[in-house]
């Protein structure tokens, strides 16, 4: 950096245009992280500074926006060239559109040996990280949903062991929630993603589907996808939104939401991944809350990290491999929270010191997972669910209405199932 | 226009002539637009304000206006933590780029279409008058892959591409060439010998003063603004201009008002004396916009 | 002679901007034109000619038929908005030109036209916001209870015509001022001796004399209403604590579409569908103004 500053004092327009045309040349041994979690930063700088002794010529530029727009940069970025070497953090299910363009090269023979060899992760990351038997990728961490739920107000309202069933959580939400004198919620009992772009609607609501046996899509024998909420489970999961937000009045969409709102104590319960954990460890440390599995089973969603063609590939490589050392790994654990996807590593020093990751890893038995499918339209089916989601949600007329819901959702399965068409995947 | 033509709608010529009615009805009409203004700049002073106030403040309810315990905290996180100064240089170099480019383009091409009569012009000005009308957002993915070819995403020159002419200001200046340069003074010029070059800088480009600074300073807001061009030009942090930097910054997992309002302020302040400072420009530019249909 | 030498100067004075333009400006029109009947997906080398499904597809697409709504009724909002209030506070403003505070009232009005879009959205978002925003507090001052001003559909929907039209005020604002200088004293002055008072010129003399520059204005605020894209990012962006309801416009559409969908020859197909609105509108303007020169 001190160099092309001093550089650029005297070369100025030069160098610009070099750096311009010639990306990563100018600048030798450099590497880029793009990473959609901005909590993610200290992590990939902590991996940089472990790489130190054995790279010393090796400069990581990490830059984490929003995920939405990491997506979009990726898209562009991948396709366009001129960004120099990168190391790309992807889910498995968006990297699948990638390979099969070939924008991004498949590991090397040595990082494809870790990824599946010595018991370093299970069946289900070696295959997100992979298609069709090569392994294109490194497993790092993965989303995995749980329960947050606040102990002093579970107190208050006389509550003990944390919601067991979906239908426990509406009575719970409708304890939970506190009220003003007119009976409007000012805490909310349960805080649901009600609003906002992009597909995070679909996918908590996913989650949610997923607790009353249902899924967005599901795969049929013939390996291809259909709409799988236009059912009663879709009925269920719908109008439990509904009841919440109408019937029951224990949330409503402009109220404080997600971990913001729990930090602050202005929501009894929500379900989130286990950054949450770090994130009330930085910002509320004396808030007293507590995890539990969901019902049924979580989303898992495996965040891998690809590597872009580029001058500097071998070192990106060894990045990614240094990012799964044992001790970076527990590092990620302990100060970030994003559950880590390697298994042969000691994390018991973290989980017993804190007791909020056990709702993550001690699953209990019969617990299932599931992810987001590995197909191209992956994000268009999921953004216009939630985009139809997000009109459901404002309609109060829906509401305990079965056939009203049905209705609507035959509708949305059927634009997803149009899409699936349109690409090839739909099931016959 | 001249000072002795304004004022002749309504009257309102001060002094002695004037009945106390018509006083009265002058300071009404003062009152209601000193509101009217504050009104209008309000959102931008509460920005400003919010800017001051502590995390605790900010979730306060009522909220206040003027911060109760003013700190000076989010300025120094939000410089520390984000490279707004660097978004800021980049934004007022691009625009600066864009400015020049503009103004030459079209301080060229728009004399050129007033005084040559030429069948070839007529057609490239109605040419470049029908892409005037087409919204910048309808070719800018193509334009995007263009860029893309170029290798210059995430540079100033790939945010300059969509901003090195104006259709407006072609036309802006060529109206302004026909109705304040006399053919007689070019021709004059040219039978004392002077060649077209020396023409276009030496008695053109004069006369042309006023509305090139006012295209100057449209030229400038126009590319301090843009938004949709630089969100798909830009993915890297370090070369994003301030408006995407502002509005990505503000998309991480929790949102931090008091920040994100001190970085909105360090944008604002720098624009808005830019402007004031250039106010008569800009009110010339749009007065010679040609409205006069 | 003469005439060889002044074409041969015009033709080398305007053939570079006239490559930049056509690099610029005509070919990527020209591309949207011919992506919008192909079906591309940004990455794979295959990009099939369809015809005219894409169109077929878009009559059909909930999504786009909402946001071609949403987007019409804000821009026809801010219309409807902008131009009376930018010509009443431009008869005070132009009223008052001799007033010490004009050079006051032409800045205040103007300034929200000129600041960047983002954080002027920043701060309407706070204002709006249900919980901490100073526009719920005033309401309930009054008695009347808040409103989740960026989450209700409909409100959600006058919140981006509020802000667009605070923004597109100042522009309206200096053309009329503009307009009054140049209106005929005669008529006034005939108006004057009619005894007509200070409305009554204004409504029976100006604001007929002003059309042309209303029609003017219209178009212009109309065409820029429809491009309406940054305000609604940043209203409802995904910021996880409050994220508002996405009032879904065109331009947001398309470039979801382009850039998350994957799906460039469709959103080129959206961006075909705007051009078209914005050349009706045009086409509209002209004739309108015709209209009254052959009057």
């Amino acid at each position: 950096m001190g160099r092309q500053s001093k550089t650029s004092l005297t070369f100025g327009t030069a160098l610009l245009v070099s750096t311009a045309i010639g990306g990563g040349t100018a600048l030798a041994e450099t590497i880029t992280v793009w990473s959609g979690f901005p909590e993610m930063v200290p992590f990939y700088e902590h991996v940089a500074a472990s790489m130190a002794d054995d790279h010393p010529d090796l400069e990581v530029n990490v830059e984490a926006i929003a995920l939405r727009e990491h997506e979009r940069r990726i898209a562009l970025g991948l396709t366009g060239g001129g960004q120099g070497t990168l190391v790309v953090e992807l889910a498995g299910s968006t990297a699948q559109r990638y390979i099969e363009n070939d924008l991004l090269p498949a590991a090397p023979d040595d990082v494809a040996a870790f990824v599946t060899g010595d018991g370093n992760f299970s069946d289900f990351f070696i295959d997100t990280a992979s298609d069709g038997g090569t392994v294109y990728g490194v497993p790092l961490f993965r989303g995995q949903g749980a329960l947050f739920y606040n102990t002093d107000m579970f107190e208050a309202a006389g509550l003990t062991d944390p919601p067991a069933t979906m239908a426990d959580y509406t009575d719970y939400a409708e304890a939970l929630t506190q009220r003003d004198a007119d009976g409007n919620p000012i805490v909310s009992g349960w805080s649901l993603r009600l609003s906002g772009g992009g597909q995070g609607i679909a996918e908590k609501f996913w989650i949610n589907l997923f607790q009353f046996g249902g899924s967005v899509l599901e795969q049929t024998d013939d390996g291809m996808w259909q709409a799988g909420y236009a059912n009663e489970a879709g009925r269920n999961a719908l109008n439990q939104y509904l009841v919440s937000l109408y019937t029951l009045n224990t949330v409503t969409p402009e109220m404080p939401a997600d971990a913001e709102a729990f930090e602050r104590e202005q929501t009894a319960m929500f379900i989130r991944e286990s950054w949450v954990i770090g994130d009330i460890a930085a910002r509320s440390p004396d808030l007293n809350y507590a995890t539990a599995p969901l019902p049924v089973g979580s989303i898992a969603l495996p965040v891998n990290l690809y590597v872009s063609e580029g001058d500097e590939t071998d070192a990106a490589w060894a990045f990614a491999m240094a990012a799964n050392d044992p001790d970076n790994l527990v590092w990620l654990l302990e100060n970030v929270g994003w559950l880590p996807n390697r298994i042969n590593v000691d994390y018991s020093s973290v989980t017993t010191a804190i007791p909020a990751f056990s709702a993550f890893v001690d699953n209990p038995e019969g617990f299932e997972f599931f992810t987001l499918p590995a197909i191209g339209p992956i994000e268009e089916v999921l953004t216009r669910l939630a985009a139809q989601l997000e009109a459901a949600f404002a309609d109060e007329s829906l509401a305990d209405d079965s056939e009203a819901i049905d209705a609507f959702l035959a509708a949305a399965a059927e634009e997803t199932n149009r899409i699936l068409e349109r690409e090839g995947l739909l099931a016959q | 226009m001249t000072d002795a033509s304004q004022n002749h709608g309504v009257d309102s010529a001060p002094g002695i002539g004037m009945t106390a009615k018509a006083r009265m009805t002058n300071l009404v009409i003062d009152i209601v637009l000193f509101l009217f203004g504050i009104l209008m700049v309000l959102p931008l002073i509460l920005l400003v304000a919010n800017a001051f106030k502590t995390p605790e403040e900010m979730v306060a309810w009522p909220p206040t206006i003027i911060p109760a315990d003013p700190t000076i905290e989010n300025f120094s996180s939000v410089l520390g933590d984000t490279p707004l100064l660097r978004w800021i240089w980049t934004s007022l170099r691009f625009a600066f780029m864009s400015m020049v480019a503009i103004v030459i383009t079209s301080s060229i091409v728009g004399y050129v279409l007033a005084k040559f009569k030429f069948r070839t012009l007529e057609v490239i000005f109605i040419l470049i008058l029908a892409t005037a009308i087409v919204p910048f957002e309808v070719y800018m993915i193509p334009l995007y892959f263009e860029a893309q070819a170029l290798g210059i995403l995430n540079s100033i020159w790939g945010l300059l591409l969509g901003y090195l002419v104006m259709s407006f200001g072609i036309f802006l200046i060529r109206q302004n060439v026909k109705h304040s340069i006399p053919d007689e003074l070019l021709e004059a010029a040219r039978i004392d010998g002077a060649g077209e070059m020396w023409i276009f800088a030496r008695i053109v480009l004069p006369l042309l003063r006023g509305p090139l600074g006012a295209l100057a300073v449209l030229a400038f807001f126009q590319a301090w603004t843009a938004f949709a061009w630089p969100i798909i030009v830009t993915t890297s942090r370090q070369s994003y201009t301030v408006e995407v930097g502002l509005a990505l910054f503000q998309t991480g997992f929790t949102v931090d008002l008091g920040r994100l309002s001190a970085a909105a302020a360090c944008v604002l302040i720098p624009s808005v004396t830019i402007f004031v400072i250039l106010r008569r420009n800009f009110v010339q530019g749009i007065a010679s916009t040609g409205v006069k249909e | 002679m003469l005439r060889t030498k002044k074409w041969r100067f015009a033709i080398l004075a305007i053939l570079p901007t006239l490559a930049i333009f056509a690099y610029v400006r005509m070919f990527p029109i020209w591309e949207t034109l011919r992506l919008s009947l192909h079906r591309w997906d940004i990455l794979s080398r295959d990009k099939p000619f369809i015809g005219l499904e894409n169109f077929q597809e878009l009559f059909q697409d909930q999504l786009f038929l909402n946001a071609l709504v949403n987007t019409t009724i804000i821009a026809f909002g801010v219309l409807f908005v902008t131009i009376p209030t930018a010509l009443v506070i431009s008869a005070l403003i132009y009223h008052r030109t001799r007033s010490r505070f004009a050079g006051f009232y032409e800045t205040s009005v103007f300034i929200p036209h000129i600041v960047s879009l983002v954080p002027a959205a920043m701060a309407w978002k706070w204002i709006f916001d249900a919980n901490l925003g100073p526009l719920n507090a005033v309401l309930e001052f009054f008695g009347i209870p808040g409103q989740a001003w960026l989450f209700d559909p409909v409100l959600s929907v006058i919140c981006i015509i509020i802000l667009c039209s605070w923004q597109a005020l100042g522009y309206a604002v200096l053309i009329y001022i503009v307009g009054f200088k140049n209106l005929p004293i005669s008529l006034f002055e005939a108006a004057k001796l009619d005894g007509a008072s200070g409305i009554q010129r204004f409504l029976f003399v100006s604001v007929p004399m002003l059309r042309p520059i209303t029609l003017y204005v219209s178009v212009v605020t109309l065409i820029s209403a429809f491009n309406v894209y940054a305000q609604a990012f940043v209203l409802a962006s995904d910021a996880q604590g409050a994220p508002g309801r996405l009032v879904r416009v065109l331009v947001l559409d398309m470039l979801e579409n382009a850039f998350r969908n994957y799906r460039v020859g469709y959103a080129a197909s959206e961006a075909v569908i705007l051009l078209l609105i914005v050349l009706v509108l045009t086409l509209i303007q002209f004739g309108l103004l015709r209209e009254k020169w052959n009057r």
